[in-house]
């Protein structure tokens, strides 16, 4: 694996030249929030930031995306075209750690044995993962530690960058990051930048200030699905979605039909376990009818269900929907709750 | 404000301990720093947690309505002998009690299933405006002291006082006090400036439709359609919204903007005379969507035609749902002309 060193002030130019040449997706601020977005040719991106507002799976995943065509005709629908790819390889630069691992959480679910998604895998086969390690844990709502994961984590990287005061120490970890050499340039690094990056991976991870019982639960959700605890859970819960579409490892969708004339596309959108159309049956049975049933199917899933079927917590840590969500349903409170059942 | 706080536990703790209440709505601390969050008490020991100070921000009507919906609705199963009522206590300040009278207006249910427990308002500290004093930094801890709130960066301290960060519609509230209560606990000075209330509203009215039309798409663009802003307003209860039918399907939730326009334009329009400027859909918004500006056009214009404030006494009910023999028809050929009340 090479590893370089890359001067500080150079960055931000490096990845914006980049920008010139293929797609790159990259934190921007917008408004008063810091935002995933397509850099413009030589538009340098933001490199001093905490994190995103909005998860990177949207380039992964997006909200809404086509999934074909079709057109009415004298003998019945026929299919007009497919996806609209772009088939250039795109850049995903200033992910999070916790970000990226949410990527390999996310191919355990779209790429597998029993089904492929094409949509899902053309895109990430052709995007390039570039980290910024967390040399201090952003926020302190942060909880990647508790999870699997950690402020330098390098499952689901490319390249993966660390501060290390005067210059960033480069890791290309992968064959997709390996190319990516000459555009980075840098100096090789010696001895003394890794041990400098341990120093700080340790101590970056003591500096993670919440703790929660992830991993303790499982067995408890295991025998717990009846539960009066479940009973009041959700009482303040407003069925929104922020905390599904910000999530990164939420992946559920819905697929739709949008007909104009007799030109149609076929859709799919996130969906979310909070909303109660969510599981709405077309006899108008809803199995999941009150909130109740919807916050445990997402605890469930997350800590007890991808951990039967991928032996993974699908969680990353983020914090994320700890600090959106409109009402303070905190989810660290929530599982650590749940171990004390 | 300890005072109102204390003397709310109090008689919290003897609703519950003489069964004159089932439940009790309130807030309670928030895991966050400078947060409160809604809180649902059943037993008299659990009354301590409740508070009430500036971070209390959701109007809680809205749970009322949820409760006893279900209730009513749980309550068809059960054979007519054995049906019992269901009594909900609710911290209201006013534009709480506000959205209570319109429930009590429309039917939703009758004045002896709630016990209101009034709350002085002094306004609510509004999440934009604290996050643009911490710099759009995280808020690692958080005091309110005297009327002035300090908060706590990585960066460093800052502090403004507390009448600068309270939420726009707090700024110009005429109602600091319930206009319905069971029980009151106190005063509170008025801070608001009332006069001022239409003023924003007056100068947006003034821009040419270009630029009114600009400034809605803009605002919704940046919409998500997590519906917290729907679930979280008290006078949103349809049972199924026009938003989630599906035969006919009006809106869908693609990539068509004209899709999230008209479904904010919809529940807006269901908002005429019912909305109590409470402004809890814009403080839920995961995205900071302006609603606020839109809504309080319709609240100007119920105000100046029909001489209407949504929710103000029990025998005025909202414009649109009632007859008047004086209502005016001019201002279908003459809109804007003002109608004596």
């Amino acid at each position: 694996m090479e590893k370089r060193l890359i001067k500080k002030e150079t960055l931000a130019g490096i990845v914006g030249e980049l920008a010139g040449k293929m797609r790159v997706c990259a934190p921007m601020k917008a408004e008063d929030q810091v935002l995933f977005r397509v850099l413009e040719a030589g538009e340098k991106p933001l490199v001093d930031f905490a994190n995103t507002k909005n998860a990177p799976k949207n380039f992964l995943f997006p909200r809404t995306e086509m999934m074909m065509k079709y057109t009415r005709t004298g003998k019945g629908m026929v299919f007009a075209g497919e996806e609209e790819t772009d088939r250039g390889q795109t850049l995903l630069f200033g992910v999070r750690p916790c970000d990226a691992r949410s990527f390999t959480l996310l191919d355990m679910l779209f790429d597998q044995e029993k089904y492929r998604d094409p949509y899902y895998i053309n895109k990430r086969k052709r995007t390039t993962v570039v980290a910024l390690a967390c040399v201090h844990p952003p926020y302190t709502t942060c909880f990647c530690t508790s999870v699997g994961g950690n402020p330098v984590s390098s499952e689901g990287v490319d390249l993966l960058l660390t501060d290390l005061g005067e210059a960033y120490l480069a890791e290309f970890l992968t064959p997709k990051g390996e190319a990516l050499l000459s555009a980075f340039g840098g100096t090789p690094a010696g001895k003394g930048a890794e041990k400098k990056k341990e120093e700080i991976a340790a101590r970056a991870a003591g500096e993670i200030a919440s703790r929660i019982p992830a991993r303790e639960i499982k067995p408890i959700l295991d025998t717990h699905f009846e539960d009066p605890f479940w009973d009041t859970l959700h009482l303040k819960c407003l069925a929104c979605g922020t905390c599904t579409y910000l999530c990164p490892t939420c992946h559920c969708f819905d697929i739709s039909d949008e007909v104009k004339g007799n030109d149609g596309i076929r859709i799919r959108n996130w969906d979310s376990c909070m909303f109660p159309m969510f599981t709405k049956e077309t006899s108008g049975h809803n199995p999941r009818p009150s909130q109740k049933e919807r916050w445990r199917q997402r605890i469930m899933h997350k800590f007890r269900y991808y951990v039967d079927n991928f032996g993974a917590i699908s969680c990353v840590g983020c914090g994320r929907c700890v600090m959106a969500c409109p009402v303070n349903l905190d989810i660290r409170k929530v599982v650590a709750d749940i171990a004390k059942l | 404000m300890e005072n109102v706080e204390k003397k709310l536990r109090e008689e919290a703790k003897s609703l519950l301990a003489e069964k004159k209440v089932d439940v009790v709505v309130g807030y309670e601390k928030g895991t966050l720093p400078l947060t409160a969050t809604p809180c649902f008490i059943t037993t008299p020991e659990e009354a301590d947690r409740l508070v009430w100070n500036p971070f209390c921000v959701q109007n809680l009507a809205k749970f009322v309505h949820d409760l006893l919906g279900q209730h009513h609705e749980a309550q068809k199963r059960v054979k007519p002998e054995a049906r019992r009522k269901k009594v909900v206590g609710v911290v209201a300040r006013g534009c709480t009690s506000r959205s209570l009278v319109i429930h009590l207006q429309e039917k939703q249910y009758t004045k002896d299933e709630i016990i209101i427990l009034g709350v002085p308002c002094g306004g609510y500290l509004d999440g934009k405006k604290l996050a643009a004093l911490a710099g759009g930094e995280e808020i690692r801890e958080g005091s309110l002291d005297e009327g002035k709130i300090v908060v706590k960066t990585v960066s460093g301290e800052r502090q403004a006082a507390l009448k600068d960060l309270l939420a726009d519609n707090c700024l110009v509230c005429r109602f600091n006090q319930p206009v319905i209560a069971d029980i009151r606990t106190g005063e509170v000075a008025p801070v608001a400036e009332a006069e001022k209330e239409y003023d924003p509203v007056t100068a947006f009215e003034n821009l040419p439709p270009e630029a009114r039309w600009a400034y809605f798409e803009k605002e919704m663009a940046k919409c998500i359609r997590c519906s917290a802003c729907r679930n979280v307003c008290p006078s949103c209860y349809c049972r199924i919204c026009f938003a989630d039918q599906s035969q006919p399907r009006w809106v869908d939730i693609g990539a068509d903007p004209s899709d999230t326009q008209l479904f904010q334009l919809m529940r807006m329009y269901h908002m005429v005379g019912r909305c109590v400027d409470c402004g809890s859909c814009t403080a839920v918004c995961p995205m900071g969507v302006d609603l606020r500006k839109f809504l309080k056009k319709l609240d100007k214009d119920a105000f100046e035609m029909f001489g209407h404030r949504a929710g103000v006494s029990l025998e005025e009910p909202a414009p649109l749902g009632a007859y008047r023999e004086t209502d005016g028809e001019d201002f279908i050929f003459e809109p804007g002309k003002k109608i004596e009340a």
